[in-house]
């Protein structure tokens, strides 16, 4: 049987007040199992954007409730939200975001020093999850001599190398070319496959969805279709 | 838990040097303006603490001493009859465990002298040659001869009273003073030599005799001062207290109830240098935080992403924090060294002589030389710590405060 990882009932984000009030996203109840990968899709300002943010703790719904294994979000403190984003889950962005005074090995190693990782530790750690991206030789170059591929395949290296149990990818394919995007879409495949880490990612590209075996449809903020991906 | 925290310091550590290197040429600017404010700072204090101290030196030099004992009631009425027997050992005895220089027994009393032609006012100072390595006696430029011991029945004039007196070396002159019984007295000196000073007001107002031949012909065997100079430039702590239960008969006082202009002037200098550090730091603050709010604000993208990831505020705070205290510390070691530097090329001092009248009116020697006291230089590593951290805390608060996702959007 499935196990729920993460749970939103009734889930409705509104932005501004009365008068030019938006509903971003309005009763969305959905349940994310251990090990899924899922994709939210949709067109463009339908709130995948936002979903994902409220499901990785970035954003707080302004209605209904997110559990992540049994424990409602909208109950922990600002500094333990924190901690569930640095201890559980992993993202990754559109615009790769990785810090530019780093290098991609010191970007990746990021995360292990925010979790209070040795060095010795820090360093065989990021080494093992460069070497499996296939980024050992660009491990010392600055981020910003990366190309776009490059970048994002760091940000994936940064996003798990703490482990995740859930990693949020919101449109990860969006600055890259056709070739870049089935590479990495392969990559998480793998990630999902073979390390059981749970993936939720916000697309609006078909290529993306076609690599997921669940797809969550918006419109207007609501789902429409939620259906699994043979 | 330790190995965490040195993680993130490292981490802190790594990304605060980074972003301070990736705006090296705002940061250098940012760099020069605390080493000068610094440098400033120091020198410019070491200056006026110089002047300072050289003040104190030349009233202690000028046959005041750090401490003088009087008999009680002779600071209303400096005559002979208020004056107290010299006891040398006695005197050895009470002050050997005290760090002195030397000490020197006077007779100081006021006088009218008379030459053919002028009279003047004057306080004629009976002294042992002898004991006066501690005073200004000794470095007087003398004229003639000056007197060879206590007993040296001569008289020795400053230059400008000779000429206002118009009396020559070898003259004869008449000192009237008032004797141990109340009697006015008149004295034939001979002039034995002129002394030059860089005090006109010593030349004209003050006149040398021996001790002991003043001493008989006031018919008296007192003195009226036991002088008491410290081989420090300040009289040390508690000191004052100490010696007065040592000569529980006679009053002790120090130069700043010698001259309490001066004292004045002294403690108006130390806030002086307080006022101006406060003044120069102040601005300083302002130009830091100023320099870190554009830094927090250039990286706002980052910060979020670094909160998203999962970066505590506390972190957040420390980052910014440290840049500040980074470039502080850098500015802090440059001023230092370079205040040394300066503190070097003008360490035999600033020639005021061209300013000599208002050098003597305030009792400075004609060349002010810089003096480091070292409590001004540790305030000044204590306020550039603490401002440090009050200009980045503004900065940090504000970095802090961010909305991960609004920041990211950014």
């Amino acid at each position: 049987m499935a196990t729920e990882i993460l749970t939103l009932n009734n889930v409705s984000r509104t932005y501004g007040k009365e008068a030019t009030q938006v509903h971003a996203l309005t009763d969305v109840s959905l349940s994310i199992n251990k090990g899924e990968f899922v994709s939210i899709v949709g067109p463009s300002g339908c709130g995948k954007s936002t979903l994902l943010n409220i499901m990785g703790a970035l954003d707080q719904p302004t209605r209904g409730e997110v559990r992540f294994d049994g424990n409602s979000l909208g109950e922990m403190s600002r500094g333990e939200l924190t901690d569930l984003r640095l201890q559980k889950f992993g993202f990754v962005f559109q615009a790769f975001n990785l810090l530019p005074v780093l290098t991609a090995a010191e970007n990746v190693q990021f995360v292990l020093q925010l979790l209070g990782f040795s060095r010795p530790e820090r360093q065989t750690e990021t080494k093992e999850v460069l070497d499996a991206l296939g980024l050992a030789d660009v491990a010392d170059r600055p981020a910003t001599e990366l190309s776009g591929g490059q970048q994002q395949r760091v940000a994936i290296a940064r996003a798990l190398v703490g482990e995740p149990a859930l990693l949020f990818a919101d449109e990860p394919s969006a600055n890259l070319d056709s070739t870049s995007t089935r590479e990495l879409c392969e990559l998480i495949r793998q990630i999902n496959t073979e390390r059981g880490i749970t993936i939720v990612t916000a697309t609006h590209d078909p290529l993306v969805k076609g690599y997921t075996n669940r797809s969550i449809h918006l419109e207007d903020g609501r789902v429409v279709e939620d259906k699994s991906i043979p | 838990m330790k190995q965490t925290v040195t993680s993130r310091v490292s981490l802190i550590y790594t990304l605060s040097v980074r972003n301070l290197w990736r705006q090296r040429r705002r940061n250098t600017i940012l760099l020069v303006s605390v080493i000068s404010a610094i440098t400033g700072v120091v020198v410019l204090n070491s200056l006026v603490r110089g002047m300072q101290l050289q003040m104190v030196d030349q009233v202690v030099y000028n046959l005041n001493g750090h401490i003088t004992l009087h008999a009680p009631d002779y600071r209303s009425d400096p005559a002979i009859t208020r004056g107290f027997l010299e006891d040398s050992d006695e005197f050895a005895h009470k002050l050997e465990s005290v760090n002195l220089a030397g000490w020197a027994t006077r007779i100081k009393v006021p006088a009218v002298v008379m030459s053919e032609r002028e009279t003047r006012g004057v306080q004629i100072i009976g002294i042992d040659p002898s004991q006066e390595h501690i005073s200004i006696v000794s470095d007087l430029r003398i004229e003639g001869s000056f007197l060879t011991d206590s007993t040296d029945n001569r008289i020795v004039l400053g230059r400008a009273l000779l000429t206002q007196l118009r009396t020559k070396i070898g003259h004869r002159i008449v000192v009237v003073m008032q004797d141990s019984n109340n009697k006015s007295i008149e004295v034939g000196f001979q002039i034995a030599g002129v002394y030059d000073s860089n005090s006109e007001g010593m030349e004209k107002h003050v006149i040398f005799a021996g001790k002991h031949a003043l001493q008989q012909f006031l018919k008296s065997e007192s003195i009226t001062e036991l002088s008491l100079r410290f081989n420090t430039r300040l009289i040390p702590p508690g000191i004052l207290e100490s010696i007065s239960q040592s000569f529980p008969n006679l009053e002790a006082v120090d130069w700043k109830n010698i001259d309490p202009i001066l004292a004045f002037m002294y403690e108006s200098v130390n806030a002086m240098v307080y006022v101006w550090l406060a003044i120069v730091f102040t601005a300083l603050v302002f130009g830091l935080m100023n320099t870190f709010i554009t830094a927090v604000l250039e990286r706002t993208h980052e910060i979020g992403l670094c909160k998203s990831m999962g970066m505590k505020s506390s972190l957040v705070l420390y980052q910014v924090t440290t840049e500040s205290l980074i470039i502080m510390f850098l500015g802090l070691i440059g001023g230092l060294l370079l205040s040394w530097g300066v503190l070097q090329l003008i360490g035999d001092g600033i020639d005021l002589s061209a300013f000599a009248a208002g050098v003597e009116m305030l009792n400075l020697a004609p060349k002010i030389r810089p003096a480091v006291v070292w409590q001004d230089v540790s305030i000044v590593v204590i306020a550039t710590i603490f401002l440090a951290l009050t200009a980045s805390l503004y900065p940090a608060i504000r970095a802090v405060r961010l909305d991960p996702l609004v920041a990211l959007r950014d």
